[in-house]
């Protein structure tokens, strides 16, 4: 058994030895991290799991098209307003007939944060038993790359565009999942695509934690369109939002926090913003306001983690 | 067989509302409190409390929410209920709309109340108005004891598999819901023993662990008109089967309402008043006045709104000689009733008649006796050729 779950935490793994839900040539854009996180997902949650999405990135593939399918994955799709209470309602009637199912919500941040933020704080109140992963590109991407929530400081969107006058977004990001962690709920963790052992072993204790209550897992995921990165390097670009402290990784076990990924020697925030060309305009003056805040969101982390100790 | 007397208990709308759900033994309950329907809510959560309602309660943040919960409850199979009024049913307007286009066989007792507005905190019928295209069954009812009646039909309707819809059982707002009635309170056998067909009928698809099913995925081109067209089709299906639901209703229980509509004295009426809701209570006892007086006129209560009752309304209305329409909500756009306007486009097949609309009852205002005998004083005018006033709006010509 100790084997087993050794074996278990082998990436390779999960790629070799599932069978794939998705049809053969389905694609998201090249080099998207979301793709990697719908097909990791699965991977390690296993294929029996309930998905619930709504429109967005993900909705073309998981949606399909016309009468073709595109997963084999059971699938529940509702508006963007409604993916959290829908979960809970399937989540409630499986646990009514008795049923244990692993009930996944799969939304970017434009629903997580902003449309759909009142059913999600509200399931996550509840303590509702269903997992909500939120792929968090930081805008609207799929309706052409428009602010959201989690938009950080100064990046340029087709709606807060840098120009003459405008400087980008003029405020920070949301603190997502901080803000679910607040919520009591049973698991929160942040995850991305280039610490993909990190990110399985969340997701497996997501399952288990699920039985308990609401799990949330908020998953950095550049996205190379609206970001104007090149399509060979988005997990770079994962990378170094780790490695700058942009996007620590964390997790949060019945509100007791704990970083999963130390970083000892912090590079500097313009290594993260510098191939990233929604940052392009910004000046040395709001590179440091964005050092700023990163340092500052970091230190709040570290002392939120060094509670209880 | 026919049902053993029920407990007859004095109380609500809402109550009587709350009593009818958990009879249905429904599997997701869901309810967001806003005024004047708050007291289902408590009520369904009471009987919770107390192990009578053996379901699953979420006690949601909102209405958009509570209708998401059982609209995903219901694809996933189970028998769902839920509960609003006014801006709740605008809060979940989209999920409301998802719930119909996904087939799923929600029902919902909605207690009237005014929009748009500030406030609106009155009566009225304009919320549900404003929800006539949004692909449900809509059903308005007089009294408790037909709230009560209604939602077991509505169950019935809803799950039929012909019909797979979302269906709003309607009532009054601060007149019916906070209005304290004899309700026969039916016996759980009973009840069982009356939605007992619905577990005997193919199942409908549901989303199972492991098994590839997109639900509420849509179609583009043919596929969502072919969708779409089914949705229409079953909403006309669903006209003649409540028919046969209250009729099968009323060999069991010994109460029916007619189905579509109901008929009083129309069959030798010169003249005919319609109504619906508890305006059509009031509308009877005129009637038989009226017709002491010699004026021969007859009610039609409208229970079914949508779909609308083409067939049972043109046959009902076929060679009469004027009709007066009493409506508590306005038609945007059109200055006149909504019920007015829905018989308008279908006079063509009774045939033309002086139509007289009537504006009443708005926030929280009586339709009074005097009022309706004004109304049929001048339907019984205009039908003798006298002329007439197309649209009234009662309350500002007293």
């Amino acid at each position: 058994m100790a084997q087993q779950e050794k074996k278990k935490s082998r990436i390779f793994d999960y790629f070799s030895e599932k069978e794939d839900p998705y049809v053969g040539g389905v694609a998201w854009c090249a080099g998207c991290t979301l793709e990697l996180a719908a097909r990791f997902v699965p991977k390690v949650l296993g294929n029996d799991i309930v998905l619930v999405g709504c429109p967005g990135c993900s909705a073309p593939v998981f949606f399909g098209q016309n009468l073709g399918a595109w997963h084999r994955l059971s699938y529940y799709s509702c508006l963007m307003t409604g993916v959290a209470s829908s979960a809970t309602g399937i989540s409630r009637y499986f646990r009514r007939i008795g049923k244990d199912v692993t009930v996944v919500c799969f939304t970017g941040d434009g629903c997580a944060a902003d449309v759909g933020f009142q059913p999600l704080s509200g399931a996550a109140e509840r303590n509702e038993h269903i997992i909500y992963i939120c792929y968090d590109n930081e805008g609207y991407m799929n309706t052409g790359y428009q602010r959201s929530s989690t938009t950080p400081l100064g990046a340029s969107t087709s709606t807060t565009p840098a120009g003459i006058i405008g400087k980008g977004k003029p405020t920070p990001a949301k603190n997502m999942p901080l803000i679910m962690s607040l919520h009591g709920a049973a698991y929160v963790a942040t995850a991305t695509l280039s610490h993909l052992e990190d990110f399985a072993k969340k997701l497996l204790k997501a399952k288990e934690k699920k039985n308990e209550g609401f799990v949330y897992i908020h998953v950095f995921a550049p996205c190379n369109m609206g970001w104007r990165i090149e399509s060979n390097s988005s997990i770079q670009v994962c990378r170094t939002a780790v490695r700058t402290n942009y996007f620590p990784l964390w997790e949060a076990e019945n509100g007791k926090f704990r970083l999963t990924q130390e970083t000892a020697n912090p590079r500097p925030i313009q290594e993260f913003t510098k191939p990233i060309r929604k940052f392009a305009h910004l000046k040395e003056a709001d590179i440091d306001k964005l050092q700023q805040m990163v340092d500052e969101r970091y230190a709040f982390i570290k002392a939120l983690c060094a509670i209880g100790k | 067989m026919k049902a053993q007397k029920g407990q007859v208990k004095v109380i609500t709308g809402n109550a009587t509302a709350a009593y009818a759900a958990m009879l249905c033994r429904p599997d997701v309950v869901t309810s967001y409190p806003i005024t004047p329907m708050s007291e289902v809510a408590e009520q369904l959560s009471a009987f919770h409390a107390d192990g009578i309602l053996d379901a699953e309660m979420v006690e949601v943040e909102g209405e958009n929410s509570a209708m998401n919960v059982v609209a995903a409850a219901s694809i996933t199979g189970g028998r769902v209920f839920t509960a609003t009024s006014s801006w709740g049913l605008a809060f979940m307007y989209d999920a409301v709309q998802q719930a119909s286009g996904f087939r799923a066989p929600v029902v919902m007792a909605i207690a009237n109340r005014e929009t748009p507005g500030i406030l609106a905190v009155s009566g009225g019928q304009q919320d549900i108005i404003s929800a006539r295209d949004t692909g449900w069954i809509q059903i308005i009812v007089e009294d408790c004891q037909e709230i009560f009646d209604t939602i077991i039909m509505a169950f019935r309707l809803a799950e039929d598999y012909d019909i797979q819809l979302p269906v709003m059982v309607n009532y009054d707002g601060f007149y019916l819901s906070y209005l304290a009635q004899a309700v026969e309170i039916a016996a759980r056998e009973d009840v069982d023993r009356f939605l007992e067909p619905l577990k005997r009928q193919p199942q409908r698809p549901k989303l199972v662990p492991g098994e590839p099913l997109g639900a509420g995925t849509h179609g583009i081109e043919v596929g969502f008109v072919e969708l779409r067209y089914k949705h229409c089709t079953a909403m006309e299906r669903a006209t003649t089967k409540l028919d046969k639901i209250d009729k099968g209703f009323g060999e069991l229980f010994g109460r029916s309402y007619g189905g579509q509509i109901e008929e009083y004295r129309t069959g030798d009426a010169e003249i005919i008043v319609i109504a619906s809701g508890g305006a059509a209570g009031t509308a009877r006892t005129v009637v038989d006045a009226k017709r002491n007086e010699g004026i021969k006129v007859g009610l039609i209560k409208l229970r079914l709104f949508r779909p609308f009752p083409r067939k049972r309304l043109s046959e009902a209305l076929r060679g009469k000689k004027a009709i007066g329409v009493i409506d508590r909500s306005v038609c945007f756009g059109w200055n006149c009733g909504p019920t007015y306007m829905e018989l308008r486009a279908l006079s063509p097949e009774f045939g033309v008649t002086p139509m007289l609309s009537y504006i009443d009852g708005m926030a929280n205002l009586d339709i009074t006796v005097p009022h309706i005998e004004r109304v049929i004083d001048e339907t019984y005018a205009a039908a003798c050729g006298k002329p007439y006033q197309e649209v009234t709006w009662i309350p500002l010509e007293e």
